[in-house]
């Protein structure tokens, strides 16, 4: 649906977008991460034909979108970071202007309208001069605005920014729900909600592509040792003495106490090993009462410093 | 093109900013109508039109000013350009409806003259004729100033080059007659041209060997006239500062003469601005 290949943008001898490609395929979501001024806006930008590349092609369901680029805008519903509405508009006369802008067939306007509004809940504000909004429901507005024509694709700017928690929820919901007709791709720096709401995610830093691959397979390639968190009622040095003996461990790191009496600590097996079985059987054997043991996965988060951190220059 | 338009004219009129306009005009009209024809009892209402004319200084940055800053402020323009209509079509959609707001108070004041003819005799054709210039002359206008929306994010710095500009337009044709037409000054003028454009084609394309090169053959061409012809310096400036003197070209028609360079003139001037809008808002993508 989606191909870009080779894209570049360059301001003077700055690279700010630096040789992407990527293809997203169809009603996937694509979670677009990387740390502020990484490149995701402009690379955004160029998608949807705001600015032009200095190199490369985005080819949208087909359509180059610096050939042809009504064609190709056509496909495409966008909600920037900043949502682009007007604020002496009123909400329903605002729609009414990118239903025309986006050349919603006259006859069907009015249902299209209602049923942006419907879906990005906004009836009650109709009426309402976007002024007077508040940036959660500019925000929707901003959204309602994306949807209308109901478009192929649909590129969101950091959606979440600036919204509330019980709003944030919907939005990623209502996110999730897009990907049954259309394809989405979503930028953010918010490692959760891309986890949550994304099939695959392209980190990217510099301008430059760090990695493409689906949340999980970014975790358990980059994620590295694994540890096990183990909090057992007894003396540190008892329980030291007991996990020393278990075979296959590399090291163990004490935690913080979560109670009083109580030794915690990570255990970082060897490569490849599984420790959890003759870890438990071991703490079980010497008597000490066990009330807490888990695997410990490194989060996006982790992986994600780990990733643009080495490269650190900013 | 027809969704901008629409819109740009109902935000004329949702804002204060297309009944100030209007009201403004129509008010510069009832006046001077009521002095030179009602009262001092002129017969042609040229005068009138002609007096208004220079308001445009202040009435063209009231319309254009907002035109395409506001949009890039407000970040609405990335709603915009990134619709699937075509720049072209984004750029005449709200110039027509610039043009559109102008057209609409010329309407209503083209009723004048047949109010003045129940009165006494109108050189009807003479008054409709003024009209028209003044109708094309504030289109002129509102194309300079759309353009010099299109280069800026603040509608005050837009309002004030504008302001600049037309008043430039209007005071060069004072100035063309007060300036000494001898050949030494024209000299020094065009060396400066020559400099200011070497300048700025530097510091667009940094390319010195290209300033050089431009330096060289601009004093080149402007020293081997001046030496085999100096007299085609006499007067130069005075036809330099003609060229940009939109007002001097109204005030033909005050006379009742029917100038049609007038008008191609004027259309020039108009379709230059348009393109340059268009050419700056395009270059904006680029850079």
């Amino acid at each position: 649906m989606i191909e870009v290949k080779n894209l570049v943008k360059r301001y003077g001898s700055f690279a700010a977008v630096d040789d992407l490609s990527f293809t997203v395929e169809d009603g996937e979501i694509l979670g677009f991460l990387g740390p502020n001024g990484a490149g995701k806006s402009t690379t955004m930008n160029m998608i949807t034909g705001y600015i032009s590349a200095t190199e490369g092609d985005v080819i949208i369901d087909g359509y180059n979108m610096f050939d042809e680029p009504e064609k190709a805008k056509q496909c495409i519903g966008y909600l920037p970071e900043i949502p682009p509405v007007y604020p002496d508009m009123r909400v329903r006369e605002y729609l009414g202007f990118v239903a025309a802008l986006r050349k919603v067939p006259k006859k069907d306007r009015k249902s299209e309208i209602d049923r942006v509004m419907g879906l990005a809940r906004v009836e009650h504000m109709q009426k309402k001069l976007i002024k007077h909004l508040s940036k959660g429901y500019r925000q929707r507005v901003g959204l309602a605005q994306a949807l209308l024509g109901n478009p192929k694709v649909i590129i969101l700017d950091e959606p979440t920014v600036g919204l509330d928690p019980m709003q944030i929820s919907w939005m990623r919901e209502f996110i999730r729900s897009l990907a049954k007709e259309h394809t989405v791709i979503l930028s953010s720096h918010i490692l959760f909600e891309v986890n949550a709401v994304c099939d695959r995610v392209l980190i990217i830093n510099h301008g430059k592509k760090i990695v493409l691959d689906t949340p999980e397979q970014i975790i358990r390639t980059i994620g590295g040792t694994e540890g096990i968190y183990v909090a057992a009622r007894a003396d540190k040095s008892r329980v030291d003495e007991v996990i020393a003996k278990v075979e296959g461990i590399q090291t163990i790191r004490e935690e913080r106490a979560p109670e009083e009496g109580v030794y915690a600590c990570s255990v970082f097996p060897k490569p490849d090993c599984d420790i959890r079985e003759t870890l438990f059987r071991a703490l079980a054997q010497a008597d000490l009462p066990v009330l807490e043991m888990r695997s410990e996965t490194k989060t996006l988060e982790e992986v994600f410093i780990t990733l643009t951190g080495e490269e650190g220059t900013c | 093109m027809l969704a901008v338009y629409k819109k740009e004219m109902r935000q004329a009129f949702t804002s204060i900013f297309g009944y100030i306009f209007l009201t403004f005009l129509l008010a510069l009209f009832g006046i001077y109508t009521y002095i030179y024809n009602l009262k001092l009892g002129y017969a042609s209402f040229a005068y009138a039109v002609s007096s208004v004319s220079t308001f445009f200084l202040f009435l063209v940055p009231m319309l254009t000013m907002r035109c395409l800053s506001e949009e890039k402020k407000q970040k609405t323009d990335q709603l915009v350009f990134t619709s699937p209509v075509s720049i072209t079509g984004i750029i005449l959609g709200k110039y027509l409806a610039l043009v559109s707001i102008l057209f609409f108070a010329v309407v209503i004041v083209s009723a004048y003259p047949f109010v003045l003819s129940k009165y006494g005799s109108v050189n009807m054709k003479v008054a409709y004729s003024n009209l028209g210039a003044f109708f094309f002359l504030g289109c002129a206008y509102l194309a300079i100033g759309m353009f010099l929306s299109a280069l800026t994010e603040s509608q005050i710095v837009a309002a004030i080059t504008t302001i600049i500009v037309i008043l430039f337009t209007l005071l060069a044709d004072v100035m063309k007659d007060m300036i000494p037409s001898d050949h030494s000054i024209s000299v020094i003028v065009i060396a400066v041209l020559i400099l200011i454009l070497v300048v700025i084609s530097f510091v667009m394309m940094r390319n010195i060997i290209l300033s050089v090169v431009l330096a060289v053959a601009g004093f080149g061409v402007m020293i081997g006239t001046y030496i085999s012809k100096p007299a085609l310096y006499d007067g130069f400036l005075t036809k330099l500062l003609g060229w940009f003197s939109l007002v001097s070209r109204f005030e033909d028609f005050q006379y009742g003469l029917f100038d049609p360079t007038a008008f191609v003139y004027y259309f020039s001037i108009t379709v230059l601005f348009v393109f340059l809008t268009i050419q700056a808002i395009k270059k904006r993508r680029w850079s």
